[in-house]
C-alpha cells in the first residue's frame, strides 16, 4: 500500500530531522557568546550562576553538553528571556496564541481571495482577468512586506485614521473575560459586540498585510492548475454531457484543479510564519513574531532559541501533514495511474 | 510544397558543428525570452539598476569616509521631497533619500552577487557530490539538506545573525549559510536525472574520464534550472537581506534599503512618510525585476503545457 | 459559400464543406479544409486517416468541441436532426440540449475522459440530471403538479444550493428527496447493465481509477447512451485499451448500437479495425476527404492512391513475407497551403495539374466517392499534365 509506507518512511525520518534542527540552534547557542547565558538572569547571583555552570556540564565536552541541553528543553526548561524578564514557558503560550490568531485571519483570507482569484483568473486564460491576476500574483511575490505594511499604516491609519494599531483598547479587552486567549473568539463567547468590533479592526491591517502575499501564492497555483485541468480530457467530456460551462468549470475542472493546490499551503503556513515577524513589529501586535525581534535586538538567546526550535517543528509537521493529505487526495498519483 | 525527396542518404555528414548548434539554441532562447513582455520589463528594471548601482559614485558626491553611511547634515532634517538638493526628501538624520537610494542599489548588487555565488557554487559542489555518488554519501548529504530546509528560510538567517552580531558582513554570511541547500537539491535531482539517461553511459564507454563527462556532458545540460534558481535569488536575497536590516541586524546609518525603511518609521505617524516609502519601493521593484526575469526564464528554459500552447 | 446539400430522407446528419483552421506562430493552420459528408439513420460511418488529417477536430465540431481560440470556424455548416439545426451556428442554448442528450460522445482514453474525482454513479448522474428530469421525477413517484415540486426539481437536476439542499433534508421533503435518489441510482444501473457490467451497483459507486480499461471504457459507453441519443461519436475508442479488450467492445458498440437504431461516427485510424465496425468509410487526408463509400467497396477496390497506399501499408495474410510497403513522406504542413492536392507530394503518380488545383469529391461507381485527379481530371488541363495509373481505366 503505497499511501501507508510514504507516510511511514516520512514519519520515520521526522524525529531525525527534528534531532538535526536543535543540533543546529544548539551550535547557535554555543557560537553567541556565553553557553549559559540562554538560562542567565540578572536576578542570579555568582553562586547560582556556578549553579547552572555544573548543571549544564560546562567543562564536558560538546556532546555532553548538548545532550544536557536537549533534556533540559525536553523537560520545558527554555532558559530565561531577557526581553520579557520571565521563564520563556511562561511567556510563550500568551504570544503563541497572539499570533495564532492573526495567522489564522490572514490564512482565512489568503485561501477565500486566492482561490476565487484563482478560478477567475483561470478560466478566463490570457484575457484581462488573467493579465491582472499574474501582475498580482508576481507583485505578491516580489513585495517586501515591511514596505507594504508601511504603505497601508501611512494610508489606513495616518492619513485615513479607518483602522488602529496594535492589538486591542486596553480598556474594552480588558471588560471581557478571555478564555482562550484569542481576541475575536473570546468576544465572540461573551457575545459582545463592541469588543468583537474592536478586534476585528484591530485584525484588520496586519491580517490584510499578511494575507496579500499569501494571496498571491495561492492565486498563482490556483490559476495554473485550473488551466492544466481544463485542458483535460473528462472536461470536454463533461461539456459533451450538455453541461452548462459554469458546472463544467465547478463540479470538474475546479475540484480536480484544488488538489495540487493544497500543496501550495505548506508554502502558504511558512510565508505566514515568517512574515508574522515583521507584521508584528510594524503594526505592534504581542506576538512571537515581535518578542523574537525584540529578543534579535537585545540578544535575547533564550527566546531566539526557543523560537527557532518551535517554528522548525512547527514547519516541519504542518509540511509532512500537507504531503500525506496531497498523497491521500491524489488517487491518480498515488496508485500509479 | 517542395517535393519531398524520396530517398535520404544512410550517412549524411553532419549538417552543423555541435559549437554551432549550442550558439544557435542560445540565440532561439533568448528570442524567446525577449518575446515576452514582462521579462522585457524585468530587464529594463535590471538594466536601469545595474547602472544606478555601478554609476553611483558618478551620480552622487560619496560620503566620506564611508559612502556606505548615509550622509549627515544636521541643517537639512526631515526635508519632505522637493526641497531644493533634496529629490526625494531627507530622514531624521538629514541623509539625503536620494542617496540613500543610490547607494543602497550598490549595496544591494554587493550582497545579491556575493551571496548567490557563494551559494550557487557551494550548492551545486554538494549536489553533484550528492548525486555522483549515490548510495551513503547522497543519503547523509540530502538529510543535511532537509534539516536546512526545515528551520524557515527567514527565521533561521535571522537567529544566524542575530548570534553573529548586528552588521552587514554576518548578513551576507547568514544568508549563504541558509540559502545554499536550494542548488543542492536541483543540482542532484539533474544529475539523477541524468544518469538515468544513456549518454553518460555512452561518454562512459568511449572512454572519458568522470571530470571531462562532468564537465562537457552533465554541466552544460543541468546548469539551466540552476540560472533560474540564482536570477529568482538575486531578487529574494536582497528582499530577505533587507527584512533582516530593517529588523535591525545592520549598522544604524548605513547606505541600505532596509536600514533607511526602519529608520524612516519613526516619522510616520508625525506624517514623514518619504524616508520610509522610497527606499521600500526600491527593495520592490529589485525583487520584482529579478521575478520577472527568472519567470521569464523558466518559462524559456523548462517549457510546460503552459507555453507551449 | 456552398450551400447545404439536399439530405436524402434517412440523413441525420449532413456535414457541408465544413472548414476549421487554427491560428498559429507562423499563419494559419487549415487543419479541416473542405469536408463534406452525410451520416445515415442507424449507420456506422467511419472516419479514418493518420494522425493530425482533421478526423478529430471534424468530428469535435459536432459537438462545438473545439476551443475557439485558437480555432476559427472557417466556413461550411453540420446539418442535424429532422429539424435541421446547423450545429456550427446554433446558439448555447440549443447545443447543450442537443449535447449528450441526441449527440453523444465517447473518447479515446476512457482514464483520461472520466474526472478522477467523481464516483461512476455521480458522473453518469449528471447525464439524467440534465436532460432526463420528467423521467426520475416519474420514477420517484413524484408528480409534475406538487406544490413544492420545483425544489425536488432543483434537486433532481442537481442544482440545488447550500440551503436548497437543506431544507431538503428536513422531513417533509426528506422522503421523497431520498425517492429522487433512489430513481437515479436505478437508471444508472440499467444504463450500466446495457453495457453488460457484471455488479453494476458496485461499480456505482467506485471512481475511475478503481476500475479496469475495459470497464471504464464500458462506463463511458453506458454514460453517452443514457439517453438514447441519434448520433453516436466515438473518437477512437479502442486505442487504449489491450487488444482483447478491444475486439469485446467494438462488439458491445455494435450491438448497442444495432438495439438502439443509433448511428455512429467512428473515428480510427486503424483500417483493419474499421472493416468490422463500419458501414461506410471515409478516409481523410490532410484536412481533406480522399475517398470515401461503402466499406467493402472501398477496401475491396480502392480508388485513391492514398487509400491503396493505406491498405498496403497493413500487414495481412495475403501480403508476401518481407514485404512491408510505407507510403514515402509524411503529411504536408498545412499552414496557408495553396491550392493543389494534398497528396501531391507523397503521390506516385502525382502530375503538374494536381499541383495547381483542389480536386473535388465526385463519384466513380454507386454510392463511392473519390477526390482525385485520375478519375476526374479538369477539363481545362493540358493532356501532358494529368496523372495517369495503370489501375485506373480511361
Amino acid at each position: 500500500m503505497q499511501i501507508r509506507d510514504y507516510v511511514l518512511r516520512r514519519l520515520l525520518i521526522l524525529p531525525l530531522l527534528v534531532v538535526g534542527t536543535s543540533l543546529i540552534v544548539f551550535s547557535l547557542t554555543r557560537i553567541g557568546g556565553s553557553p549559559i547565558g540562554i538560562y542567565l538572569s540578572h536576578e542570579m547571583d555568582d553562586q547560582e550562576v556556578a549553579q547552572l555552570e555544573e548543571r549544564f556540564h560546562l567543562d564536558d565536552p560538546l556532546p555532553v553538553q548538548y545532550v544536557y541541553w536537549a533534556t533540559g528543553v525536553l523537560r520545558g526548561d527554555l532558559g530565561w528571556s531577557g526581553v520579557a524578564a520571565a521563564p520563556v514557558t511562561q511567556v510563550f503560550p500568551a504570544k503563541l496564541t497572539a499570533s495564532m490568531e492573526l495567522a489564522i485571519a490572514s490564512a482565512i483570507v489568503a485561501v477565500v481571495l486566492g482561490i476565487s482569484l484563482g478560478t477567475y483568473a483561470g478560466a478566463r486564460r490570457n484575457r484581462l482577468p488573467d493579465h491582472i491576476t499574474r501582475i498580482f500574483s508576481i507583485s505578491g511575490a516580489s513585495m517586501p512586506l515591511f514596505w507594504f505594511a508601511i504603505l497601508l499604516l501611512i494610508v489606513f491609519w495616518v492619513n485615513l485614521g479607518w483602522f488602529p494599531v496594535g492589538r486591542s483598547n486596553a480598556e474594552i479587552f480588558h471588560s471581557i473575560p478571555h478564555p482562550t486567549g484569542m481576541y475575536t473568539i473570546d468576544a465572540l463567547l461573551a457575545f459582545d459586540l463592541t469588543a468583537l468590533r474592536d478586534a476585528l479592526w484591530h485584525l484588520a491591517l496586519p491580517a490584510i498585510t499578511l494575507g496579500y502575499g499569501a494571496t498571491a501564492i495561492i492565486a498563482r497555483m490556483m490559476r495554473s492548475s485550473l488551466v492544466e485541468e481544463l485542458q483535460e480530457d473528462y472536461v470536454d467530456a463533461a461539456r459533451a454531457k450538455g453541461l452548462p460551462e459554469r458546472l463544467v468549470l465547478k463540479r470538474h475542472a475546479r475540484r480536480n484543479a484544488l488538489i495540487p493546490t493544497v500543496t501550495v499551503i505548506g508554502l502558504t503556513f511558512g510565508f505566514l510564519l515568517q512574515g508574522a515577524v515583521v507584521a508584528e513589529i510594524i503594526f505592534q501586535w504581542p506576538g512571537l513574531g515581535r518578542w523574537m525581534a525584540d529578543a534579535v535586538l537585545r540578544g535575547d538567546q533564550a527566546t531566539i532559541m526557543a523560537y527557532v526550535m518551535f517554528t522548525s517543528v512547527l514547519f516541519l509537521f504542518v509540511n509532512l501533514a500537507v504531503d500525506v493529505v496531497y498523497a491521500y487526495l491524489d488517487r491518480r498519483v498515488v496508485l500509479g495511474e | 510544397m517542395a517535393d519531398i525527396p524520396r530517398r535520404v542518404p544512410v550517412a549524411a555528414p553532419l549538417a552543423e558543428s555541435a559549437w554551432r548548434v549550442r550558439a544557435r539554441r542560445w540565440r532561439e532562447l533568448l528570442t524567446a525570452t525577449l518575446a515576452n513582455p514582462t521579462t522585457v520589463i524585468g530587464l529594463v528594471l535590471i538594466i536601469g539598476m545595474l547602472a544606478v548601482a555601478l554609476f553611483a559614485p558618478l551620480l552622487t558626491e560619496p560620503n566620506t569616509p564611508d559612502p556606505y553611511q548615509m550622509p549627515r547634515d544636521w541643517g537639512a532634517l526631515n526635508e519632505p521631497p522637493g526641497t531644493p538638493g533634496h529629490l526625494l526628501g531627507t530622514t531624521n538624520t538629514g541623509g539625503d533619500v536620494l542617496y540613500g537610494i543610490i547607494w543602497g542599489a550598490r549595496t544591494s548588487l554587493r550582497l545579491s552577487l556575493i551571496v548567490v555565488s557563494i551559494t550557487a557554487v557551494v550548492g551545486v559542489a554538494v549536489g553533484s557530490l550528492a548525486g555522483f555518488s549515490g548510495g551513503r554519501i547522497d543519503e547523509i548529504l540530502m538529510r543535511i539538506v532537509d534539516v536546512f530546509l526545515s528551520i524557515p528560510e527567514l527565521i533561521f538567517a535571522l537567529a544566524i545573525a542575530a548570534v553573529l552580531g548586528p552588521s552587514f558582513r554576518n548578513i551576507i554570511l547568514a544568508l549563504a549559510v541558509v540559502f545554499w541547500v536550494k542548488y543542492a537539491r536541483i543540482m542532484r535531482a539533474q544529475i539523477i536525472h541524468i544518469k538515468k539517461n544513456d549518454y553518460v553511459d555512452a561518454a562512459r564507454v568511449i572512454g572519458d574520464s568522470g571530470w571531462r563527462i562532468y564537465a562537457t556532458d552533465v554541466l552544460p545540460n543541468s546548469i539551466t534550472p540552476v540560472i533560474v534558481q540564482a536570477t529568482l535569488d538575486m531578487g529574494h536575497i536582497v528582499l530577505v537581506g533587507a527584512t533582516l536590516s530593517f529588523i535591525g541586524l545592520a549598522e544604524a546609518g548605513l547606505a541600505e534599503w532596509g536600514v533607511l525603511v526602519s529608520e524612516g518609521q519613526a516619522g510616520i505617524s508625525a506624517g514623514r512618510w518619504w524616508a520610509s516609502t522610497f527606499p521600500g519601493l526600491m527593495v520592490f521593484l529589485w525583487a520584482l525585476a529579478f521575478n520577472l526575469v527568472g519567470d521569464g526564464l523558466r518559462d524559456v528554459l523548462d517549457p510546460r503545457t503552459e507555453s507551449a500552447r | 459559400m456552398t450551400p447545404p446539400r439536399a439530405p436524402a430522407a434517412d440523413v441525420i446528419a449532413t456535414v457541408t464543406d465544413l472548414r476549421v483552421h487554427f491560428r498559429a506562430k507562423g499563419g494559419t493552420v487549415h487543419a479541416v479544409d473542405g469536408v463534406s459528408f452525410d451520416i445515415r439513420d442507424g449507420e456506422t460511418l467511419g472516419l479514418v486517416g493518420e494522425t493530425g488529417c482533421g478526423k478529430s477536430v471534424t468530428a469535435r465540431s459536432f459537438l462545438r468541441l473545439v476551443p475557439m481560440p485558437p480555432g476559427i470556424a472557417a466556413g461550411g455548416s453540420i446539418m442535424f436532426g429532422p429539424e435541421r439545426v446547423d450545429l456550427t451556428t446554433a446558439d448555447d442554448r440549443t447545443l447543450r440540449r442537443i449535447r449528450g442528450d441526441r449527440i453523444a460522445m465517447i473518447f479515446q482514453d476512457p482514464a483520461k475522459a472520466l474526472n478522477p474525482a467523481l464516483t461512476v454513479r455521480d458522473q453518469i448522474a449528471e447525464v439524467f440530471s440534465e436532460h432526463r428530469v420528467p423521467d426520475v421525477l416519474a420514477r420517484a413517484g413524484i408528480g409534475p403538479a406538487t406544490a413544492d415540486g420545483w425544489l425536488l426539481r432543483r434537486r433532481a437536476a442537481r442544482r440545488a444550493r447550500l440551503p436548497e439542499r437543506f431544507a431538503l433534508a428536513l422531513p417533509p421533503l426528506r422522503s421523497r428527496s431520498a425517492a429522487i435518489d433512489r430513481a437515479l441510482d436505478d437508471m444508472i444501473a440499467d444504463a450500466l447493465a446495457e453495457t453488460q457490467i457484471p455488479n453494476p451497483r458496485k461499480v456505482m459507486d467506485r471512481y475511475p481509477h478503481e476500475l479496469s480499461g475495459g470497464m471504464r471504457q464500458r462506463v463511458m459507453i453506458s454514460q453517452a447512451l443514457a439517453c438514447n441519443p441519434a448520433l453516436l461519436i466515438a473518437d477512437e475508442p479502442t486505442t487504449a485499451l489491450d487488444v482483447t479488450v478491444q475486439a469485446r467492445i467494438i462488439e458491445l458498440i455494435r450491438d448497442l448500437q444495432q438495439r438502439h437504431d443509433t448511428a455512429v461516427l467512428y473515428i480510427s485510424h486503424d483500417l483493419s479495425l474499421v472493416r468490422w465496425v463500419c458501414d461506410r468509410v471515409a478516409v481523410m487526408y490532410a484536412g481533406r476527404i480522399v475517398e470515401a463509400g461503402p466499406t467493402a467497396q472501398v477496401l475491396a477496390d480502392p480508388q485513391h492512391p492514398y487509400t491503396r497506399g493505406l491498405l498496403a501499408a497493413v500487414p495481412s495474410a495475403t501480403h508476401r513475407r518481407g514485404e512491408l510497403v510505407a507510403i514515402e513522406g509524411t503529411v504536408p504542413e498545412l499552414i496557408d497551403p495553396p491550392p493543389s492536392c494534398r497528396f501531391a507530394g507523397r503521390c506516385a503518380h502525382a502530375a503538374p495539374a494536381c499541383r495547381r488545383r483542389d480536386p473535388i469529391l465526385a463519384p466513380v461507381a454507386d454510392g463511392h466517392e473519390v477526390a482525385c485527379f485520375l478519375h476526374h481530371p479538369p477539363d481545362d488541363a493540358d493532356a501532358d499534365d494529368l496523372p495517369t495509373a495503370d489501375w485506373v481505366a480511361r
